[in-house]
């Protein structure tokens, strides 16, 4: 996320592996850090999408800044694919995968 | 408040120089024909349209199918309502005056991230060192406009925060 429109370091994306899993167990909903979207709109989206308090927003947020992605949910498959759906929608990385 | 939003009790009003509206109206007009006209392999729309499975191509596939519909439409009525808040604007001691009432804001929120995002994708910013950026570089300019939208963007955010001094 960008503080004042400065470089970020890219995400190191991790390439969950496909096992053998469980089809009931959850879905993780993770933040991944970009060089554009401003920390303040970041925290704004977690409090609107999921509802966060200030401070976890805040707390999670600069785990997507400092830690490159951040762990902001883990629910059913039709909840994940909401929030990714609605985090896309503004303009936040956001992925989904099965909970390991 | 010299600032671009401001807050007038239930309404957030946006006042904007000449060049800045002008510049909105372009950046917007030019996103939406982007959006509605997608060429193969356009970074912007990848962005924009970014994964949503990790470690599974299929479901990504799905998932991604599933939200494409929505995401775009919702992109595109953002981007028109924009527009269209810049036509219904008044000029006002040399400044485009537009009142922004319930979830207008938000839209234009939401379409300022969306053009911000969509310059950084032109521009490959993420593998951009800015600090090496010179003043003549081709793309100081698209960077300084995308500091210029952020810094809208965070007068908005501050108010709809209630950071922001009520004026």
């Amino acid at each position: 996320v960008a503080q004042a429109a400065g470089p970020m370091t890219t995400p190191v994306r991790e390439v969950g592996t496909e096992s053998e899993v469980s089809a009931d167990l959850p879905w993780d909903v993770i933040v991944w850090d970009d060089p554009v979207n401003l920390m303040s709109y970041v925290v704004f989206v977690f409090k609107r999408v999921f509802g966060f308090p200030d401070h976890l927003a805040q707390k999670l947020m600069l785990e997507v800044h400092e830690q490159g992605k951040a762990l902001v949910a883990s629910e059913p498959r039709e909840q994940a694919e909401g929030h990714v759906h609605a985090l896309h929608g503004y303009g936040l990385r956001a992925t989904m995968e099965r909970a390991s | 408040v010299n600032g671009t939003f401001s807050r007038h009790g239930d309404r957030i009003r946006m006042q904007l120089r000449p060049p800045e509206a002008e510049l909105l109206q372009r950046l917007a007009g030019e996103l939406r024909t982007s959006l509605d006209t997608p060429e193969p392999d356009d970074p912007v729309h990848s962005r924009l349209f970014p994964p949503a499975v990790l470690g599974d191509p299929v479901a990504d596939r799905e998932v991604r199918d599933l939200l494409a519909d929505a995401l775009l439409a919702d992109r595109l009525t953002g981007l028109t309502a924009v527009l269209e808040l810049l036509e219904r604007g008044r000029r006002s001691r040399g400044r485009l005056v537009v009142e922004l009432r319930e979830d207008e804001p938000l839209l234009v929120l939401g379409v300022l991230n969306d053009i911000r995002l969509a310059i950084g994708a032109r521009i490959d910013i993420e593998a951009l060192d800015r600090d090496r950026v010179r003043e003549n570089d081709p793309v100081a300019y698209p960077i300084a406009v995308m500091d210029h939208l952020g810094w809208w963007q965070e007068q908005l955010l501050a108010i709809l925060d209630g950071r922001d001094e009520v004026a």
